[in-house]
């Protein structure tokens, strides 16, 4: 479904990614594992748009997106979450989720500023479509409170919900449970798995090892830049090369 | 957007403002017995319509402009020229400078899009400064010895019936500021509005989330120049006077300390910002060199002391009094 081949970025001398290639399939959990400075949010930023690769490609069900600008890609059907929120904090939290439908309104400017029937129509339906999102995560009564305002956790719930509000046929999700307490962790648990069961496929960047290995179909390990290893969650735990670069990788 | 007010209390204040504003004109020209007061809030309306404007890209959108001025002055001098030397209509004129002004803001936004905070501020005072040299070096016309527009410009007087006193101007503009602030709200709570607001707030994630983060900064300013290019081009058949000088600073910056006085990114905050400082500088119209030494005292009293504006302030002290009635409530039944 979506496919990374043989992507390499760098930065200067640098090269932060290195030849990496991976597939996510549809209906599953991809994870990207690896130590810091890995290259794992290098990695994601090159399929999100916010870097362009030196080399390699990105696919998503046969389109090219390598080099497109962020805009399009979420349009092309990629969303995301950041490692370090990016909310709208000065809006509301509805808001927020409206703004994440953006690619796919067909509201154009004439029809914004006249106010017509048809941004009259479309508005209600995604007012209420947000509400019903906002539901999903528990967040709907906060939903005219500023996103600023809101508790860390939930912060992270609402980027998730705004990702997931422009339908994505790949949601990345860049850490989503760092900074978060064990009760909070095992809820996100239960929520990716509610958004697996609802049809949407997740790829997801994680620190978190036994997160990682509880929800994961297939998991990917990067280190120093390149593909370390892949596999199921089994064999990755098993694999010789994986277990040094995690504990023994300083000798 | 706020919940300061519930709509049951928000529908009689509206009735209140609405028979104020309906009788302003009569009510004035009783208690001062001519038409002066009554041309300024004429200014006042027209300055509404600019200062909204600027709301749009610097409120909502985030990209500061200190050469606004220039789009009023464009707006101005397409209309008075196109009033003088071919004796076109009102009707045709005015539509003329705001687009004109539009046209000019998207060019203008085509580069400075690129450009950030300080950087975009700078591009916007040399912009400004660009439109007051060109007009006052403007090249001339026919065999006349000086420009087009000289030092200033007085506006041939072509016998508009239905606006031969204040009175009436009044009310024409009072419908072109209801038209353009219906509008302001329609844009603001749509699919644009929200992609301004999330550019204002992070671009970064904007992007992420599908906005077209150029296309949407240059659609706000070219909005922005037309309020502003509107303003203008109706200023100077209100006036009957315009001079190169306005597109310099002291006129941007009079448009900014407005707006941030009155509160950004709000319906009511630039009426509020442009009715104080008009009523402030008719006070001190005898001194009228230390004009900017005001507006630098109340931006800094501003920004130190009330960053939400005026506006802004008030919201604020409505609901944390709210709150305290609310505690105290709660203080009470718990006894």
């Amino acid at each position: 479904m979506l496919e990374a081949k043989n992507i390499t970025i760098r930065f200067g001398g640098l090269t932060a990614v290195n030849n990496v290639s991976m597939q996510v399939r549809p209906g599953q959990i991809t994870a990207l594992i690896g130590p810091n400075g890995a290259g794992k949010t290098t990695l994601f930023n090159c399929i999100s748009g916010v870097y362009v690769p030196n080399e390699g490609e990105v696919i998503l069900d046969g389109e090219h997106l390598e080099g497109k600008m962020g805009y399009k890609i979420n349009a092309a059907g990629i969303s995301r979450t950041y490692q370090v929120i990016n909310l709208f904090w000065n809006m509301t939290v509805l808001e927020n989720v409206l703004v994440g439908m953006h690619s796919r309104l067909t509201a154009t400017f004439w029809d914004s500023l006249f106010h017509t029937k048809k941004k009259r129509e479309e508005e209600k339906q995604i007012v209420e479509k947000a509400h019903e999102w906002l539901k999903f995560v528990g967040l709907d009564e906060y939903a005219n409170d500023r996103a600023g305002s809101l508790s860390y956790g939930k912060q992270r719930l609402l980027e998730i919900v705004r990702g997931l509000a422009s339908e994505p046929k790949v949601i990345l999700l860049d850490e989503p449970a760092a900074g978060m307490n064990t009760t909070e962790k095992a809820e996100l648990d239960v929520l990716l798995q509610r958004i697996l069961k609802m049809g949407y496929t997740i790829l997801v960047v994680e620190h978190d090892m036994k997160l990682i290995m509880n929800i994961s179909d297939y998991i990917y390990v990067l280190c120093q830049g390149s593909l370390l290893a892949e596999g199921t969650p089994a064999e990755i735990q098993n694999n010789p090369d994986v277990i040094a670069a995690y504990l023994g990788g300083d000798e | 957007m706020n919940n300061t007010l519930s709509t049951k209390k928000k529908l009689p204040i509206g009735i209140a403002v609405a028979v104020v504003v309906l009788a302003l004109p009569f009510i004035l020209q009783l208690i001062a017995g001519n038409d002066y007061s009554v041309m300024i809030c004429c200014i006042i309306l027209v300055y509404v319509i600019a200062v909204s404007g600027l709301d749009i890209l610097f409120g909502y959108s985030g990209q500061i402009s200190l050469g606004h001025a220039a789009f009023f002055v464009i707006g101005a001098y397409t209309s008075g020229l196109l009033n003088n030397y071919f004796n076109t209509p009102l009707w045709l004129t005015i539509p003329a400078g705001a687009l004109l002004a539009t046209g000019i803001g998207a060019l203008l936004a085509w580069p400075a899009s690129k450009l950030k905070f300080h950087f975009l501020s700078l591009a916007t005072v040399a912009f400004g400064e660009i439109v007051y040299y060109f007009l006052y070096v403007s090249p001339k016309i026919g065999d006349s010895s000086i420009g087009f527009t000289n030092d200033y410009m007085g506006i041939n007087v072509i016998n508009i019936p239905f606006l031969d006193n204040y009175t009436k101007w009044y009310f024409f503009l009072l419908f072109f500021v209801v038209i353009f602030l219906l509008a302001k709200q329609s844009l603001i709570h749509s699919r644009t509005g929200r992609a301004f607001m999330a550019i204002r707030e992070n671009t970064h994630a904007a992007n992420g989330m599908g906005v077209n983060v150029r296309k949407n900064k240059i659609i706000a300013f070219a909005v922005s120049a037309f309020y502003t290019g509107f303003a203008g081009a109706v200023y100077v058949h209100l006036i009957r006077y315009i001079a190169p000088a306005t597109a310099q600073q002291k006129q941007s910056v009079l448009f900014l300390t407005m707006l941030l006085f009155g509160g950004t990114g709000s319906l009511v905050g630039p009426i509020i910002g442009v009715i104080f400082i008009e009523l402030l500088l008719e006070l001190i119209r005898p001194l009228q060199e230390y004009q900017m030494l005001l507006y630098g005292i109340l931006l800094l009293i501003v920004i130190v002391a009330l960053p939400g504006g005026l506006y802004g302030g008030v919201k604020d002290a409505i609901v944390s009094l709210k709150r305290r009635k609310e505690t105290a409530k709660l203080a009470k039944s718990d006894q």
